[in-house]
């Protein structure tokens, strides 16, 4: 504390070295932002052709001493266009700078250092964060969304705090993780996106090719994101006020029918068929009695109103944020101090996610040699997660009440065994099964079952709204990210940076069922999870820079050691006395089947080495080299390189260029290098044996220790590295004064040695191995607009559009030539040779067979099938690829392509005086999923989406391409259930107001601002999705690897959010 | 510091796994061979999940419980129900990859003991061992692996003709150049595992079994086994030979009553010559079928957490046992009174307090089957229907005599009767059809199978969903080809560098 104290003495001491003596003519004033009238610190004030000069302080005020004879003065500021004023008599001077957009002097964060942005050889993107924390949701990736060429984000789901899927240039790895590395302040962290706090982001830059991600070797290949957090400036206290409230709702939910509107579709066709000579009379209505009942349920205990399950699922739901932070500090010691708090209800009940960060952020200069920059960053969060997916909200029928009411309590209580039921209880399906059932049909006829007693709804699953209110899936994250750098300077122009940072996080969870929460008679069960996520980077540079004459040379090698450890744990307790009490000392037993800990260990060793050479800053070169040692492979196999090199050339620096007048910048740019991958399972060059436990013994046994083999993945004690090798050409220009900037990169990159998660012949009695094998290739262009249409007066208006195009084709796949990968209905992925990494695999098909009659005549015609009742007039009919008139594996072919041919978004900002506009519209074009709502009869059955058009009869055929019913496939993907999930959204819409400088500071502020900001305030879906979110995809089990994609089943609907929010300075 | 932090950095990334065990370290001594041998029993049941699904189910023992049921898994039940499996069938799939799974693991234990299998000769030999263990542990370890591995292949030949054998660990890219086997190969190696098993493995008589080997296979659950492996090749001398000694040297016998042989408070009783073992207490080694059998939308009426209502028993099987059969309480029971009456097989429910965690062993081989087996093996005379005597009188039926079975048509008829009630739900009576066919003149697997289509058809299959199939278009979906189910489709879709038969039919 002493120490510190004596700093900041003598740090105060030396701000006095400033002071400036008066002489002669003395000319006061002040320097402010001409656009934003805030004053500019430290904004230089010269005297021309005098050396020396003053700098304005805090509230951008300047004194400076004229001396005889000179009257120009020039007011600089880096970001402004410089200003000469002669002085006349006036010895007040107050000058308004004017923000140059120039790109000549933005400085770009890279890998383990900063470049200027006229320098830079790779493709980098650079955002900056002016409004991000206005945009309507949680996490920093979301709001990125549409923002970046290259940087692809989907909403897999609309749950709250689920993270979106970030892919940078494609998919360059299959099995690897396709994940971008995220790193926040220098430390690489997994779930960085997570945790940032929007308005600490100073800017995020995305390294995009193998010459600028290189440096971080092992982990570069698919990208790297840089999350550069603010730092204060020297200046007194500011304070930043910011707080936001709205309302979230779904965009759009399942055109459902309800048991009434099911049954009367029944009987409508049932009078069509009636009209049908084809059509037996016991074959026209063939509603089930299970259905009938359901409809007199429906129409006589539930009055005709049934229940809407999807409002039952979703609400309107609020979110807001609140954060303050403050900033300033003289030139030896900054400080920039924020604190938030978030709230995220989520669209689902019980879908929730809160947040509170803390960040401090202090740089200081010690002395004339060394820098210290310390950074704490903790944050805590819950997140609520439903214990219902929402497919089972929407798959249930509306003839179920949530509760019993009298009517209903008093129906079934006539069986036994629900004899206890009570109004109020919740209702299930079984309640209403066993039952005789009769009433009125909607063609006015009575029908009863008779003496038989039906099921309406055989479902052994309690209701999805009971469960969800029965059970509660909650977990608290605490994380802190604290870095340090210190900087020292060792000799002029050689710098040594040590960083030491640890990113710590703590994951607390529990899942608590209730009793009978899932089905009667069953315990409650509390499933306890812990994670202990420690990772520790030290990381140590030398950089040397020196500019001799034209020359410039920037040296810069380090060596760099992180260590993760893992500790995670779950205890499953079961048989508590109360759903209340859920503490472990309470349970009855411990179920030792789901109680386990984990523990793991993962080391990264690496050197790392660039240099940066420019001539006349008009020619450049860049060449790194990282090597890493990973503790994922085996011995002899853990080390790999990865060098990069890149060159540039400022063409508008030439001569004869700079005479042409419309051109402000040109560069071209073209870069080599290779990135890696080593996201894959730890050990998988070893086979591990878990618990496998048995009872031997009389009686009921002793359980017996016994170990076995994982069934799930086989090992390869060969696996390594896997390599990208990418180029790109890229071309900067600015033209008409910077009035237009374009930015154009063309890559390509390949991967060999691909690290795959390969299916395996069954019978070595493992489902899939690990492999190196294969080479993929990645291949696209992008396309960075920003154009600034109108700057006048009082109105500008500003554009930056961004479109990128990525294929890729698989050149190798170990010597096979494809393989087909599975999904959960046993759909089909193909990855074959020659083609797109990913590609639906199934039948094509031509329509429904619209009668018997056609049937027979193709069969006559000698069309043959061993698919089972394949046909069935008003099912798919399929087309005979192969032309060998036999419908049969042999004609499945490609059906589809999950990856999007290409992405766009479009920003527009508009200032009119006092008031901003912006809006962003962002897109996906040329993306197939698979529907698996298609797939399952239970969840397409209700949907008017499936039953408009469809066939009848033979006489009523419907479109001719709408199957009847089940009478599709369920096990066999056919293009029935591929559709078109392109689609294009006003993503964000913002509209702000800004007080008046002069009225403001009646208030005392420097600056207030109100804003409403709206997300999907429209989303244009394609022509034939019948879903409800074109983003949504499965992630988990079969579809956690990058070969089967595209499945879409149960997503949450697609959310639209409106909010209001202030912006206070002072 | 620089200095401190980059010599100990090499270690950093030599780690080791923390949690795991891996090959690479253990099954170094007896103990950890052990541990991996306890593996194999585990092994042992994921297969039951889907057995009864391949066997049972296709037979007039039991129907797909929710026929008029459209969602997928009911869908994959009715094409088993009604033979119109496909390829693909991901039911079929699950019993072959669990079933291979445990394959490996029996291959990993046999390969730490240094024993081969020699294709051409036909015998397994003992290689040299590097890890320091017992002989005498290594043969006992060694044949109880063989046991649980020709178990296995006796399975899968009878379900899918001559597939693909292994008889050691193998790497994902040898495995591409293993093409299917003839039936005769692998009972070739069935034969070789089993006569190994049955020649070192322990043979003292029941009662003189210590009790902490209760469960573990031993050379009489081998030698039954291996009777009915020659039985199923009609070899029935060698078989008899086997069955003979059993009946003579083992020990076992039967429980006084049926119950008693299936009470979880009895389990590995004297009449149980092998078993899948299942233990309830949260342990992760339960039986699942009190849940999977109790019926649908039962609440915790018949077993806490509801049933699926699989595996329903038909109509007609419980009409076959007559008033006086104990057997028929024991397996059948009914949830409801009156019209909502819904019948289920009760065999294997206990009460649960975790859901699929029940207690009740799956018995294999039962001393019952031994006499029966006999009694096939021996074919129509008077000491044939007196072992079907011995096991209908405990359950109180009155003996059968030679007066009344007077044909090989009708002991025929009265054996098969006999195996169906004895064995309902223990995954015997599709086996057996098949194994008729070769062993018996009168019982055949297809008319069979073709007239519980029949009796069922009204009551059952005509529920299923549109398209309802007729009974005649029922019938048409069985015949010889089916009685294998397909390959599937995976393992031809997998291999690009072999071409795969696909069974005949598919």
């Amino acid at each position: 504390m002493k120490k510190v104290r004596c700093l900041l003495f003598f740090l105060f001491l030396l701000l006095f070295n400033n002071w400036v003596i008066a002489q002669k003519k003395t000319i006061t004033g002040k320097v402010i932002d001409k656009a934003t009238g805030e004053p500019l610190i430290g904004a230089n004030v010269l005297i021309e052709k005098v050396k020396g000069g003053v700098t304005t302080k805090e509230d951008g005020s300047y004194s400076i001493n004229l001396p005889n004879g000179k009257s120009v003065l020039i007011f600089s500021y880096v970001g402004y266009a410089s200003q000469l004023i002669t002085v006349g008599t006036n010895t007040t001077i107050n000058v308004e700078l004017v923000a140059t957009p120039s790109t000549e002097s933005e400085v770009i964060v890279i890998g383990y250092g900063t470049q200027k942005k006229s320098s830079v050889t790779g493709s980098v993107v650079k955002y900056k964060n002016e409004r991000l924390d206005e945009v309507p949701v949680a996490r920093l990736d979301q709001a990125l969304q549409g923002k970046m060429a290259g940087v692809q984000i989907q909403n897999l789901t609309s749950e709250a705090g689920a993270a979106p899927k970030i892919n940078i240039r494609g998919t360059t790895s299959i099995s690897a993780g396709s994940n971008p590395l995220v790193v926040v302040d220098g430390h690489p962290v997994p779930d960085g996106l997570a945790f940032v706090n929007m308005a600490d982001v100073e800017s995020v830059e995305v390294l995009k090719d193998a010459a600028s991600s290189a440096i971080y070797g092992s982990r570069g290949a698919n990208g790297v994101i840089l999350i550069t957090t603010k730092e204060g400036k020297a200046d007194k206290a500011r304070y930043n006020l910011k707080a936001s409230s709205g309302i979230k709702s779904s965009y759009k939910l399942h055109p459902l029918m309800s048991v009434t509107e099911f049954t009367k579709l029944h009987f409508d066709e049932a009078a069509l068929r009636a009209n049908d000579p084809t059509v037996p009379v016991n074959s026209r209505n063939l509603i089930t009695p299970g259905e009938r009942a359901s409809y007199v349920i429906e129409q006589t205990l539930l009055d005709g109103k049934g229940t809407d399950w999807q409002k039952e699922a979703v609400r309107d739901a609020n979110m807001s944020n609140v954060q303050l932070s403050v900033s300033g500090g003289k030139k030896e010691v900054k400080y920039f101090v924020s604190g938030s708090y978030q709230k995220d209800d989520g669209l689902m009940h019980h879908s929730s996610f809160n947040r509170l960060t803390l960040r401090a952020r202090l740089d200081m200069q010690l002395g004339k040699k060394v820098k210290l920059n310390l950074n704490f960053n903790p944050s805590y969060s819950t997140r609520e997660r439903p214990a219902t997916s929402f497919i089972d909200f929407y798959r249930f029928y509306s003839f179920l009440p949530v509760k019993h009411t009298d009517k209903t309590a008093a129906f079934v209580n006539q069986l036994p065994q629900w004899a206890a039921i009570r109004p109020g209880d919740w209702a299930q399906a079984r309640h209403f099964s066993n039952l005789t059932y009769s009433g009125l049909m909607p063609d006015g006829t009575t029908w009863s079952s008779g003496t038989s007693t039906v099921n309406p709804f055989n479902t052994s699953n309690n209701s999805p709204k009971s469960i969800m209110e029965t059970r509660s899936i909650n977990s608290a994250d605490y994380r802190a990210l604290n870095t340090s750098d210190l900087t020292i300077t060792l000799a002029k122009d050689l710098d040594f940076k040590s960083k030491l940072s640890a990113f710590v996080s703590y994951t607390d969870g529990l899942d608590f069922t209730n009793r009978n929460s899932t089905a009667d008679g069953l315990v409650n069960r509390g499933v306890y999870n812990t994670r202990l996520f420690i990772d520790l980077l030290t990381e140590n540079t030398l950089s040397y820079n020196k500019k001799v004459k034209a020359h410039s040379f920037n040296f810069l090698a380090g060596f760099t050691a992180q260590k993760t450890l893992i500790n995670e744990s779950q205890t499953t307790g079961i048989d508590f006395p109360s759903d209340n009490i859920r503490t472990l000392n309470t349970a009855l037993q411990i179920d030792q089947s789901s109680t386990n800990s984990f523990k793991n260990q993962i080391g990264l060793l690496s050197y790392l080495g660039r240099v940066n050479y420019s001539y006349n800053d008009k020619y450049l070169f860049t060449a790194s080299f990282r090597t890493d040692g990973s503790s994922y492979f085996a011995p002899g196999r853990k080390w790999g390189s990865f060098p990069a090199v890149s060159l540039g050339w400022v063409a508008s620096k030439e001569k004869f260029i700079q005479n042409v007048n419309w051109i402000s910048q040109l560069k071209f740019r073209a870069s080599y290098g290779a990135t890696g991958n080593n996201a894959i399972a730890d050990f998988a060059f070893v086979d591990l044996l878990y618990p496998s436990n048995y009872a031997f013994g009389s009686g009921v046994g002793t359980t017996t220790l016994g170990v076995a083999l994982s069934r799930d993945i086989l090992s390869n004690p060969n696996i390594t590295w896997e390599r990208t090798f990418a180029a790109n050409f890229g071309v900067d220009i600015s033209m008409f004064k910077s009035k237009i900037n374009l930015t154009i990169d063309v890559y390509q990159s390949k991967t060999d040695q691909l690290l795959l998660r390969q299916a395996s012949m069954g019978f070595t009695g493992v489902n899939e191995t690990w492999n190196n094998i294969g080479k993929l290739r990645n291949s696209g262009i992008e396309f960075e607009l920003s154009t600034n249409n109108v700057v006048a007066k009082h109105f500008t208006w500003k554009t930056s559009a961004n479109i990128s195009f990525n294929t890729n084709k698989l050149l190798e796949l170990g010597g096979e030539s494809f393989q087909l990968n599975y999904g959960e209905r046993n759909e089909i992925y193909r990855a074959g040779v020659g083609n797109q990494l990913v590609q639906f695999y199934g039948y094509k098909t031509a329509g429904v067979w619209q009668s018997q009659a056609e049937i027979d005549d193709a069969r006559a015609k000698g069309l043959t099938s061993n698919l089972t009742n394949y046909f069935t007039p008003g099912g798919l009919k399929l087309q005979d690829i192969n032309n060998d008139n036999k419908i049969d594996v042999d004609d499945r072919t490609q059906i589809g392509s999950p990856l999007p041919k290409f992405t766009w978004g479009i920003t527009n900002n508009f200032t009119y005086k006092a008031f901003d506009v912006s809006f962003l519209l962002q897109g996906v074009q040329g993306v197939s999923l698979i529907n698996g709502d298609a797939f399952y009869n239970e969840s397409r059955r209700l949907n008017k989406n499936y039953t408009a058009n469809r066939w009848v009869s033979a006489m009523y055929p419907g479109d001719g391409k709408t199957p009847y019913f089940n009478n599709g496939f369920n096990q066999l993907l056919t293009d029935y259930v591929v559709e078109d999930g392109s689609y294009m959204a006003l993503r964000e819409l913002t509209i702000g107001y800004k007080l008046p400088t002069k009225v403001a500071s009646i208030a005392k502020l420097s600056g207030l601002r109100f804003y409403c900001s709206v997300q999907n305030a429209f989303v244009i879906m394609a022509n034939g999705y019948r879903g409800i979110n074109p983003e949504a995809r499965l992630t988990t089990g079969a579809y956690a690897t990058p070969l089967i994609l595209g499945y879409q089943r149960g997503g949450f609907p697609m959310s639209r959010t409106i909010l209001f929010g202030l912006d206070i300075n002072f | 510091m620089l200095a401190i932090v980059i010599t100990s950095c090499n270690k950093i990334i030599d780690v080791a796994p923390q949690s795991n065990l891996s090959t690479l370290t253990y099954f170094k001594n007896t103990a950890e061979v052990n541990a991996g041998l306890t593996g194999c029993y585990n092994g042992l049941q994921a297969p039951m999940l889907t057995e009864w699904m391949l066997t049972d189910l296709r037979t007039d023992i039991s129907r797909q419980g929710s026929a008029s049921s459209s969602t997928v898994g009911n869908i994959e039940l009715n094409e088993l129900d009604m033979f119109t499996v496909n390829p693909p069938h991901a039911q079929v799939y699950n019993y072959w990859s669990n079933t291979y799974n445990n394959i490996r693991n029996t291959n990993l234990v046999l390969k730490n003991l240094a024993v081969s299998y020699d294709a051409t000769s036909g015998t397994n030999v003992y290689g040299n061992i590097t890890i320091p263990v017992a002989q005498v542990d290594r043969k006992r370890m060694a044949s109880e692996a063989l046991f649980i591995r020709a178990y296995h292949y006796f399975n899968l030949v009878r379900l899918f003709g001559g597939v693909f054998i292994l008889t050691e660990p193998i790497l994902a890219a040898e495995a591409k150049k293993v093409n299917r086997s003839s039936a005769d190969e692998m009972y070739k190696l069935i034969i070789a595992d089993l006569k190994m098993a049955s020649d070192s493995l322990s043979n003292v008589r029941f009662s003189q079994i210590p009790t902490t080997s209760l469960g573990r296979a031993n050379a009489w659950s081998a030698k039954a086994l291996l009777a009915k492996v020659y039985l199923t090749l009609n070899r029935k001398s060698e078989a008899i030979v086997l069955l003979n000694d059993i009946i003579a040297n083992s020990g076992y016998s039967l429980q006084s009553s049926y119950a008693n042989v299936f009470s979880i408070s009895n389990e590995m009783n004297s009449e149980i010559l092998f078993a899948i073992r299942y233990k309830s207490g949260g342990l992760g080694i339960g039986s699942p079928f009190a849940n999977t059998f109790a019926p649908l939308n039962s609440g915790s009426n018949v077993v806490n957490g509801d049933g699926s209502g699989l595996n329903t028993p038909t109509t007609e099987l419980d009409t076959a046992y007559v008033a006086a059969d104990a057997r028929r309480a024991l397996q059948i029971a009914y949830f409801g009174t009156g019209s909502t009456q819904r019948v289920y097989t009760r065999k294997y429910i206990s009460p649960v307090t975790i859901v699929r965690d029940a207690e009740n062993d799956w018995p294999v081989i039962r001393y019952a089957d031994v006499l029966l087996m006999l009694a096939e093996a021996q074919g129509f005379s008077a000491s044939s229907i007196a072992l079907i005597n011995q096991v209908r009188v405990r359950t109180t039926l009155p003996a059968l005599n030679t007066t009344t079975i007077n044909t090989v048509e009708l002991f025929e008829a009265a054996l098969s009767n006999e195996r169906r009630l004895e064995f309902a739900f223990e995954d015997h009576r599709f086996f057996d059809l098949v194994r008729f066919g070769t062993t018996l003149t009168s019982v055949n697997a297809i008319n069979t199978i073709r007239a519980n289509f029949a009796r069922e058809y009204a009551r059952h299959y005509s529920q299923y969903y549109a398209p309802v199939p007729t009974l005649a278009q029922l019938q048409a979906n069985i015949n010889v080809d089916k009685l294998l189910l397909p390959i599937p489709q995976r393992e031809i879709d997998t291999n690009t560098q072999l071409v795969i038969p696909q069974n005949k039919g598919y």
